[in-house]
């Protein structure tokens, strides 16, 4: 990873996904920026760190399926589980 | 406690409250506090006022005008920078690259720590540590004896590197005077890729730590100097072989020039990997070595880089490879950073000998690290339990046929 200043601080173009949402990289989803100037404004995001939160999740989700899943249940199941 | 008769309107811990409240309340409100189990220091000392959601709570008291900063200062000691607890953080981890709004706990902590020393509140070892680092321009990490201006670059003797050029290495303090032979195996190994790389001018401290501990204008100066030597020289590109330097120029630097900032930084354990990769390094003299990979917090947590040390070390014959994933290791750490192991050194030594500890279950006889600074504590923790603290560069260049 080099880093270059320019190049992580020029996010990849929004393309809107819905009223509320957008996207820049491939699978990752973004709130609307115009819905964060109130309350709580966004913070600067290097490329480099949204990046690094969403490998971070995929690692840490797929952990926790080697960790705790043991078993894989459908929604039919757990259903017919709350049933009885 | 402040007096209520006398307490002003305004106070400097209302106006650093101003700053920090939506994300000290964004912690307060959720409280579920998954960020302790991953807290080294929270690990060893369960110190509930010395957890990342006190260092939060404590802001939210500080703008209900319930606490001064002379009151808490103290317990802001207690945190390594690691980064596990804000990348661990819900509000990080699954919501943070949807808002662009995430836990910034290693932030807020320097900010505290900066709000104390500029109302004049010190912790005696960090005030003495950063009043030498700014006679000598770098930090006094030879146990009392001085470092010199003058021999910065001694640990280059007799490798015939030249001074200035495009790109430059840049080599921390802990490396440039304690651990000499690491930059020495970086240097050689670079050196035989024939990859050209000079030193700097005149090299001070990057002022990373003097950030960490607060000290906030003296982080500036020192960076302002490094910049200026950098573009004064024609420097286009810095390699960085400690990961510390890595994070303060990739985040302080960016925060001090903004757009002004135009210089590329490299990670140098990136470039060996890639050169690894593209056949122009090949390690090829076996190392019979047990090891396991103590995952730098700055690389693997505050930066994601884990990857090419793994690729590395698996490039080197000889070597039986105990790998800890990523994830687990949010948790590891080796107490060597934020200041911690100046003004609590006993802390220090209690998070490294836990994490030899979990290297000693594996049965290695070697825990590689890629960080100078987490080397001398977890090397101290090893002893006890015969487990040898060996640098990855250095491994890598002894199994390339290079020597010291």
């Amino acid at each position: 990873m080099k880093y270059r200043y320019q190049d992580e601080m020029s996010p990849p173009p929004a393309r809107r996904v819905t009223d509320v949402a957008i996207t820049r990289f491939e699978h990752v989803f973004e709130v609307e920026p115009a819905l964060m100037t109130d309350h709580v404004t966004q913070q600067d995001f290097p490329n480099w760190d949204t990046l690094r939160l969403v490998r971070s999740r995929a690692d840490h989700l797929a952990w926790m399926h080697r960790h705790f899943a043991d078993k894989v249940l459908s929604g039919e199941e757990l259903l017919h589980d709350l049933d009885e | 406690m402040p007096d209520p008769e006398k307490r002003p309107e305004t106070t400097p811990e209302k106006r650093f409250a101003e700053e920090w409240r939506n994300a000290a309340y964004n912690c307060f409100s959720s409280g579920h506090k998954f960020c302790r189990e991953v807290c080294p220091v929270t690990q060893v000392t369960r110190n509930e006022s010395w957890s990342p959601t006190a260092f939060h709570a404590n802001v939210v008291a500080m703008e209900q005008g319930e606490l001064e900063i002379a009151d808490v200062a103290a317990d802001y000691v207690n945190c390594t920078g690691c980064g596990a607890c804000e990348l661990r953080c819900p509000n990080s981890l699954f919501t943070g690259d949807f808002y662009r709004f995430r836990t910034r706990t290693v932030d807020l902590v320097k900010a505290v720590r900066g709000l104390a020393v500029r109302q004049g509140v010190h912790q005696p070892a960090w005030q003495r540590w950063n009043l030498l680092t700014d006679e000598r321009g770098h930090e006094p990490v030879l146990n009392g004896t001085p470092v010199d201006q003058a021999r910065v670059r001694d640990w280059a003797a007799g490798l015939d590197l030249p001074i200035g050029g495009e790109t430059i290495l840049f080599v921390d303090c802990e490396a440039a005077f304690h651990r000499t032979s690491v930059p020495r195996a970086v240097a050689r190994i670079l050196n035989l890729a024939g990859y050209k790389f000079g030193l700097m001018h005149e090299q001070w401290c990057c002022g990373g730590p003097a950030a960490e501990m607060g000290y906030e204008e003296q982080a500036r100066r020192f960076a302002r100097h490094n910049l200026d030597d950098w573009r004064a020289g024609g420097v286009r590109r810095v390699l960085v072989l400690d990961p510390h330097d890595y994070v303060t120029f990739t985040e302080d630097y960016p925060a001090y020039f903004g757009d002004a900032y135009d210089i590329e930084i490299v990670l140098v354990v990136e470039l060996l990997a890639e050169l690894i990769r593209e056949g122009r390094l090949t390690p090829h003299v076996p190392v019979e070595r047990t090891v396991t990979y103590h995952d730098p917090c700055r690389l693997n947590k505050r930066k994601g880089v884990w990857r090419e040390p793994r690729e590395i070390l698996r490039a080197i014959p000889g070597l039986t490879f105990h790998d800890v994933d990523r994830v687990t290791q949010w948790s590891y750490c080796s107490g060597a950073g934020g200041g911690l192991p100046v003004e609590k050194p006993e802390l220090t030594a209690r998070i490294s000998e836990q994490r030899v500890g979990k290297a000693a279950e594996l049965g290695v006889d070697t825990l590689v690290s890629a960080c100078p600074w987490s080397e001398r504590p977890l090397s101290e923790a090893g002893r006890a339990r015969s487990i040898d603290v060996v640098d990855l560069h250095e491994l890598l260049a002894e199994s390339l046929g290079v020597a010291p």
